[in-house]
């Protein structure tokens, strides 16, 4: 799949379409960030693993001037783009979206109910997948899920990668970090720090999963994120990522949408 | 836009996570975890994530500056290089090169710590050569190569996740060793038996099977009583025992007298949860310890580390996966400075200066003649500059005025040196006591390697250039020796440096830059085919059989009395690291711990009037600090906790200079303290 | 054993619900003395963060009482209200927590005998969950 991926990206660079690349290179057998800038890099061009890609673009967008970027998006990677693009954070007229595909594998390890994008430029369309540890909780009852979280945020110390790594978890003053609602005093943090996060990025949240995979402990927090998003969806209709005229619904004062349609 | 992501290692702790930094024309702006990395698997700690704010700070040292009538004046390299070197000579015509102590920074790189050390022995003439090591793994380096040969940790970080029983003692890991801390966690979730021992009620204790709160400074008594029980129910691993250890009769003599009731009397743990933890210790299929400085740090701290050794002899637990006496490692690089023979009895490699044939052979290497005598260790060059035996100090990275036991005493020793020259990226509370200092480039802005607490070694790699006019540490020591007008500091780059730090380390031998750079490497690794060694002393130990000790409990230095009535055990919190110049620097670290706190049990801070948050006394024989109390459960009653990361009121001012007498490191973990109201 | 007397917040705005409040209290009607006031401006003021911090801090529950829809004195304010804490009580929800510690409700300027209901009602409500556990692990 790199190589088709590759030639797409190369096709991009050499018709000027676009300024850079954002992928992964091979530095030794190491994939690492990068910005390609000429086609005659890609020779090294990766797609495995994935990884935080559209959080790493917004936090590069700030310093790319006028550039138009091209990137290799999977299902989730495209959603979470629209969702910075609604709240212009990032320019979607510079924004150049590759459509993976993601394998069975992969959408297996993600839990994935959609595992490919819009537009499939690469790869073969799988089926989605349930994640059975939400489903289970479901059927709990509430002390049983309460005390299975209890256990969960107790190995909880704080590094933050949840919020770090997650694409859409972007307020420039940070709730989890004002010491007013999230008492400073050590670890296990506050609870309040794992419900106002997922509060907060509840929707918005287009359940790439990152949250979990950079979880130095192992809590589940994509099966909360996938029971948040059925709450979201049943309460207003509404699902992240998925229409770009709907406007997020608890942080606007009025439903109009954000953009206007004529655009 | 010039974007670069730069894969790097990180400058804090011992875990060795490596990790992308992100710079964008020419800025350090975040760390984007690597999900190839072994050791992190794409995660980090609060510390990691944060690893790139402290670089280009406001604060960073950037020219040499020259101490003149009380203040610091700017200077050339030039200038403040030939005075360091013409000082330095003119203490040695006058005293001798023993009168000469150089600290070497555990936060340097192999190569640098290679370079500083033979600087000294080299350029000065002197074996005065040491490091932080002293301050927290001594114990072990010397604890451990007496039992098993070898004073490293004897399996790699990535085992504990899949560890059926883990003994924690004397670590604080999810807080101290976050990425070791919650590989436990993870196993502890799959099912593994978890112990752990501390006075206090940590984070990864909450989690724990098992929680014993011994008396701070009774581990042999306790760990004595543990191998009673599992000698007196059979548990123990007869044939291991017979075919690869010696001295097994005068040990288990030794522990005759530890039933359960006197070990109770002794460390305050109730019989029925020392059984409890022995059985289950002795029982899994493979146990593994995992120990730290509340081990380390005692005048007992060789015995303790050696009382652990037989424990895990007594059960078969060496020489096997997931297994092991694990020696978790503080300092991003403290395990590389000790491999590189920044230690006053050892070349690199543990090879001693009293051994002929290695004096030989760096006297060929370095074409000069050799020391042949064991130097002074940081803390004995502490007293000895009290005494006026040590005239002159060279300290690179290293902040013994809030590090070091005692800080009074450390302040009128460093007050009496004739000449002080400190090296380091910001100004220290010991730089401001210098004659000369100089700006040192940081992790981020130099090429060099570091040894992460499992002996693995790992490339760092240059992601921004010198901040200012810092240099790498081991171009200052370059300058430092050509003032000297010596020879054999011409490398070209760190790649050399480690060139022949290899080609005289046996443990680093098959190393090279080149292989680094696709794989990690736990040494030793002998030759170019070995692919290193993650699990040590499989089938044989490093000195051939284990050597059991026979050990027996020795109160510390100083036990509470009326007028001191508490016993102060001191440590680190999460968000902190060591004497705060980097966390404190870094808004988001600083922000989650942003003072100083004692934390005080309950009930001794009803009976002494104190409430949560109020401002107290704190008190020992050796001075005094005021700071806000935290009173709550987490410390056992009749112990308070202080960490020492804060300047403003540190830790160290109430902490005694007592030593282990084989080790010589100070017993930071037990000293007797009053607190009262301020 | 002593019965359990629960502590309950208030958050009350400006408009409606503490003047509601206040006629409650003019009119002497009889209240549980558990709660505890907090005005704000308007129920929207009241970000899900407040009531977060409260029951992570051991409140046993917490009442948002505002203006009814249709007459909020900014317009919308009370709308926002009703979205975040419906989506808060599904999170309690998933979390284990229980949701019936959190009531949302409409009392107007004129309805002190409403005040006096939805406080007696939630007391008991509290009352019969028992008190607030969730800090009983925490150091």
């Amino acid at each position: 799949m790199k190589e088709d991926a590759a030639k797409i990206c190369r096709r991009l660079l050499d018709s000027r379409e676009v300024d850079g690349v954002l992928g992964l290179e091979m530095v030794g057998n190491i994939p690492t960030p990068k910005v390609f800038a000429q086609a005659d890099d890609l020779g090294r061009f990766e797609v495995e693993p994935v990884f935080p890609i559209v959080t790493l673009l917004r936090n590069i967008w700030p310093f790319t001037g006028k550039e138009r970027i091209a990137l290799v998006v999977r299902g989730c990677h495209e959603l979470a783009i629209k969702e910075l693009a609604k709240r212009e954070i990032v320019d979607l007229k510079r924004i150049h979206m590759v459509g993976m595909a993601c394998s069975e594998e992969q959408a297996r390890t993600c839990r994935c109910l959609r595992p490919y994008p819009t537009k499939t430029d690469i790869g073969t369309k799988v089926k989605g997948v349930e994640d059975e540890l939400a489903k289970s909780l479901r059927k709990m009852t509430l002390e049983e899920r309460g005390r299975f979280w209890e256990e969960q945020f107790k190995k909880c110390n704080k590094c933050y990668g949840c919020s770090e790594n997650c694409p859409v978890c972007v307020c420039e003053d940070c709730a989890l970090e004002d010491c007013a609602f999230v008492r400073t005093e050590g670890i296990p943090p506050s609870k309040a720090f794992h419900i106002i996060r997922a509060y907060h990025v509840a929707d918005k949240c287009i359940e790439c999963g990152e949250c979990e995979r950079s979880c130095p402990v192992a809590i589940p927090l994509r099966s909360l994120q996938r029971m948040l998003a059925d709450d979201i969806k049943e309460l207003f209709g509404y699902q992240a990522g998925m229409d770009d005229r709907q406007s997020p619904v608890v942080t606007t004062l009025e439903d109009a949408p954000l953009k206007e349609e004529s655009e | 836009m010039n974007y670069r992501s730069v894969l790097t290692t990180c400058p804090y702790c011992g875990c060795g996570c490596r990790f992308f930094l992100q710079v964008v024309d020419g800025k350090l702006v975040g760390v984007q975890p690597c999900k190839s990395d072994e050791i992190s698997q794409g995660r980090l700690c609060i510390k990691g994530y944060n690893a790139h704010a402290f670089v280009q700070n406001k604060d960073r040292l950037t020219d040499p500056l020259v101490a003149r009538d009380g203040r610091f004046e700017k200077a050339a390299w030039g200038d403040a290089v030939e005075k360091i070197a013409s000082e330095l000579k003119r203490v040695r015509e006058k005293y001798g090169p023993d009168s000469i102590q150089v600290l070497t920074s555990a936060k340097c790189t192999n190569e640098e710590n290679y370079l500083m050390q033979k600087f000294a022995r080299a350029v000065i003439g002197t074996n005065n050569v040491d490091h932080c090591a002293r301050l927290c793994h001594a114990s072990s380096v010397v604890g451990l190569a007496s039992t098993f040969g070898s004073g490293a940790m004897t399996n790699s970080s990535l085992e504990f996740e899949d560890a059926k029983c883990v003994f924690v003692i004397g670590s604080n890991t999810l807080e101290s060793h976050p990425l070791i801390g919650t590989r436990i966690a993870k196993a502890k979730e799959k099912g593994a038996k978890l112990i752990v021992a501390d006075p206090r009620r940590t984070a990864l204790a909450e989690l724990a099977d098992i929680h014993i709160q011994q008396r701070p400074g009774t581990d042999i008594a306790l760990v004595n009583g543990m191998i009673h029980l599992i000698l007196a129910k059979g548990l123990a691993k007869k044939e291991f025992i017979d075919s690869r250890t010696e001295n097994f009769e005068a040990m288990a003599a030794s522990v005759k007298d530890y039933t359960p009731e006197k070990v109770e009397r002794i460390t305050g743990v109730p019989k029925e949860k020392l059984e409890k933890a022995a059985e289950m210790y002795a029982s899994a299929p493979a146990s593994s310890i995992a120990y730290a400085m509340g081990i380390t740090q005692h005048t007992t701290g060789v015995g303790n580390v050696q009382s652990l050794a037989n424990l895990a002899m007594v059960t078969g637990n060496i020489g096997k996966p997931f297994a092991g006496v694990n020696a978790l490692r503080g300092q991003n690089n403290v395990q590389g400075a000790c491999d590189m023979g920044a230690l006053p009895n050892v070349f690199s490699g543990y090879q001693p200066v009293t051994d002929p044939k290695a004096v030989e052979k760096f006297e060929a290497a370095w074409n000069v003649d050799l020391l042949d005598k064991p130097g002074l260790t940081v803390t004995d060059a502490m007293n000895a500059a009290h005494e006026g035996k040590i005239k002159a100090m060279l300290v690179f990275g290293e902040n013994p005025m809030i590090s070091d036991p005692d800080i009074n005493h450390v302040r009128e020793a460093l007050e009496k040196l004739e000449f002080l020259a400190v090296v380091d990226i910001f100004m220290t509370e010991t730089a401001r006591l210098a004659d000369v200092v100089l700006p040192a480039s940081s992790y981020a802005e130099k090429d060099g390697t570091f040894t992460a607490t499992d002996r693995r070694v790992q490339l760092v790699r240059k992601a921004i250039e010198p901040v200012g006019d810092s240099k790498p540490d081991w171009q200052v020591v370059s300058l430092l020796a050509r003032a000297f007008g010596s020879k054999g500091f011409e490398h070209t780059s760190p790649r050399e440096v480690f060139e022949e730090a290899a080609s005289l380390t046996p443990q680093y031998a098959g190393m090279s830059y080149d292989r680094l750079e696709n794989e990690t490497l736990c040494w030793p690794c002998p030759d170019k085919s070995s692919k290193g060694t993650p699990i040590l002393h499989i089938g044989k130990f490093a000195r051939g059989k284990g050597l059991f000790i026979p050990l027996g409990h020795i109160d510390p230095a100083e036990l509470p009395d009326e007028k001191f009535d508490l016993i102060l055990t001191t440590g680190r919190v999460l968000f902190q690291f060591h004497t705060g110049t980097m966390t404190r620097r870094s808004p988001k670290l600083e922000r989650e711990a942003p003072e100083p706190l004692v934390e005080i049990n309950t009930a001794d801070a009803a009976s002494r009037g104190i409430k949560d948050g109020a401002l107290v006394k704190v008190s020992s024989r050796r001075g005094e600090i005021k700071l806000k109390a935290l009173v709550g459960d987490r410390t056992a009653q009749g112990v308070v906790f202080i960490a020492f990361h804060y300047a403003e009121a540190a830790a160290n001012v109430l902490t005694i200079n007592a030593l282990d007498p084989k080790a010589k490191i100070p017993e930071f973990k037990v000293c007797a303290v009053s607190v009262a109201r301020a | 054993m002593p019965e359990f007397e629960p502590r309950i917040l208030a958050f009350c705005c400006n408009w409606c619900s503490y003047a509601g409040a206040d006629l409650a209290g003019v009119s002497r009607l009889q209240m549980p003395p558990n709660i505890h006031i907090i005005r704000v401006m308007c129920s929207g003021n009241v970000k899900p963060e407040y009531v977060v911090k409260s029951l992570v801090e051991g409140v046993d529950g917490v009442l948002v009482l505002g203006c009814h829809i249709g007459d909020c004195h900014y317009i919308s304010g009370n709308h926002r209200t009703i979205k975040r804490f419906a989506l808060l009580e599904r999170l309690m929800d998933d979390l284990g927590i229980d949701k019936r510690r959190i009531r949302v409700d409409w009392v107007s300027a004129s309805e002190g005998e409403k005040f006096q209901k939805v406080v007696s009602e939630f007391v008991a409500q509290v009352k019969s969950l028992g008190p607030n556990d969730i800090r009983r692990d925490a150091a």
